[in-house]
């Protein structure tokens, strides 16, 4: 009882040590106004105390990472410090390791940093001092805060991306909705030339199917489900399965941050722009590819008088099996029967 | 086929154009099958045997050029040959053929003791032919809507086109089924003819067997024999 009592006391002890450790830092750092002249620019030196207390490394010092900080106040500017400090395999801290940072290196994002070009490091997405879980509404890499974060670069894209249907769902609260990273991944992250590119041609339709095959999600929100089942029984899917990628993928009409429903004017798949969507490869199509339906399988009801052709096809196909075989059946009778007889 | 085949039946002009038909169809059935099936191990077989996806659509035209080149063939041939006028002319239906047909299946079951007796072309080669003069029309039609869908584009809409294709798929697949159970079967494997009836490639048949299938015909080249 003693002992366990001590062992609370100790950790008690130690916790409230950390902050009065870290407060020393704080002291200055935690002054909103606190900044230094660098190059000639204004750099901000403050650290929310209440929000790194809050984030995934709030039992850690100041200077278990920037460890070349001895004394306070220190004189010399801290070496710049990197997570795989801490995030590599084998380390003593118990930092998790995964294969983030493997991943990291091979992306676009990594080789360009590799490259001296300026990209995105750990920390520009998921911020240096308030690194919360993701499954944390606050996090910057959680799915509502994803094009957010994202959108610090690529801030045209975030524009396009919430004009279109997945950005105006998750703007409604709709976190079934696909974000950045749901259809280019995160870490391993490639330009769609790359074969390991999600968005390679030959890879989107897997990209895509991966919610659009869902009929939990598709159902919930009134999305027709069969359409990437039709699509790759269509021409173009098959030949897109065979590797011939000039053929028409989800992305070639329906566009890709700001897709829209055919129902609206600006769509590419609107019934008045399908001529000029078509037309990007097939140069002389006209309004008529409007009179018709897309992704229908043919078997379905929905599909009108194709449905109907295909099954008339279908039955008299079985009956002229059946007649054949019903033939052959007889010649062969008719030859047993005589040789019988004689 | 027993007995010495000394019988002239088919000509060589006949003869030559049997073998482009079943050139072209050959091969057109087969890559048209492996586009059909492209989702099973069979297609996925086929279109490595054929040299890849677009090396399949390139023999399905090259044999398409091969079909419509025998189908002209076949054309002039029936319209500025005097031979190809008279097969032409004996390829018609007529009542003949009706009764000829019932009377085959009262025979096979029993019910009658003489077969029917046959003229050169009975129903069988009768159905056979008017199928495949039919079929080929439609696969050339619509193969041709598809080939050239960027100009069709123009004037066809997007509901035909579907329709087309599927036609196109359908009919095919008819005419692979009634080349193996009635073509292949009544021509070759029947039991008469088993294995191969090899007049389709020198023209010549038996005597006893011309008598058998095609009593009628026979009869004919037997009177101008004498």
């Amino acid at each position: 009882m003693k002992k366990t009592l001590l062992f609370f006391l100790i950790l008690n002890l130690y916790s409230q040590d950390i902050v009065s450790r870290n407060r020393r830092c704080f002291l200055c750092h935690g002054k909103e106004d606190y900044k230094i002249i660098e190059d000639g620019k204004e750099k901000s030196l403050y650290v929310s105390p209440g929000e790194y207390y809050q984030s995934v490394h709030k039992d850690f010092l100041c200077t278990a990472c920037h460890y070349d900080v001895t004394t306070i106040p220190h004189l010399r500017k801290p070496k710049k410090i990197h997570c795989l400090q801490c995030h590599y395999a084998g380390n003593v801290v118990g930092a998790p390791v995964k294969e983030m940072p493997e991943k990291y290196k091979e992306s676009i994002h990594g080789r360009a940093k590799e490259k001296g070009k300026e990209a995105p490091d750990c920390i520009d997405c998921h911020t240096t001092h308030y690194v919360r879980n993701p499954s944390d509404s606050l996090s910057t890499i959680n799915k509502r805060n994803v094009p957010k974060t994202c959108g610090k670069c690529h801030s045209l894209v975030k524009e396009e991306y919430f004009k279109g249907v997945h950005g105006k769902a998750l703007l409604k609260k709709i976190y079934e909705t696909a974000v950045c990273n749901d259809c280019h991944k995160e870490h391993d992250i490639f330009p769609p030339e790359d074969p390991r590119s999600t968005l390679n041609p030959k890879n989107v339709v897997a990209t895509c199917e991966k919610c659009h095959s869902d009929i939990t999600i598709m159902k919930k929100y009134g999305v027709p489900i069969k359409q990437v089942e039709a699509f790759k029984e269509s021409f173009h899917g098959i030949a897109l399965e065979y590797g011939i990628v000039k053929s028409a993928n989800c992305v070639s009409c329906h566009g890709s941050h700001e897709i829209l429903p055919s129902k609206d004017p600006n769509s590419p798949i609107h019934p008045k722009n399908l001529a000029n969507t078509c037309g990007k490869c097939h140069p002389r199509a006209s309004e008529n590819v409007a009179k018709g339906k897309y992704h229908v399988i043919p078997y379905e009801k929905e599909a009108g008088v194709v449905y109907y052709v295909y099954n008339f096809f279908k039955w008299f196909t079985f009956l002229v099996i059946f007649g054949l075989i019903v033939h052959i059946i007889l010649d062969l009778t008719g030859r047993g029967l005589r040789k019988f007889k004689k | 086929m027993k007995g010495n085949r000394n019988i002239l039946r088919f000509s060589l002009n006949w003869r030559i154009q049997h073998f482009l038909l079943m050139i072209s169809v050959f091969f057109l059935i087969i890559s048209g099958i492996a586009l059909k099936f492209s989702d099973s191990w069979f297609g996925k077989f086929l279109i490595f045997l054929e040299g890849g996806f677009e090396a399949r659509g390139a023999l399905h035209r090259l044999s398409a050029i091969l079909l419509i080149i025998t189908a002209l063939y076949h054309l002039i041939y029936i319209i500025f040959t005097k031979e190809g006028r008279k097969e032409f002319k004996s390829l018609i239906f007529e009542k003949k053929d009706f009764s000829d047909y019932f009377s085959l299946i009262l025979y096979n079951l029993g019910k009658r003791n003489e077969k029917p007796k046959i003229k050169r072309y009975g129903f069988r080669e009768k159905l056979q032919y008017w199928i495949f003069f039919i079929f080929v029309l439609l696969m050339i039609a619509t193969g041709i809507v598809m080939w050239w869908h960027n100009y069709f584009f123009i004037f066809i809409p997007k509901w035909l086109f579907d329709l087309i294709y599927g036609v196109h798929g359908w009919t095919g697949t008819l005419i692979l089924i009634f080349i193996i159970l009635w073509h292949l079967y009544e021509i070759h494997l029947t039991p008469s003819n088993f294995p191969i009836n090899m007049s389709f490639w020198d023209g010549y048949v038996s005597e006893e067997w011309l008598k058998e299938e095609h009593f009628l015909e026979y009869e004919e080249i037997k009177k101008e024999g004498k």
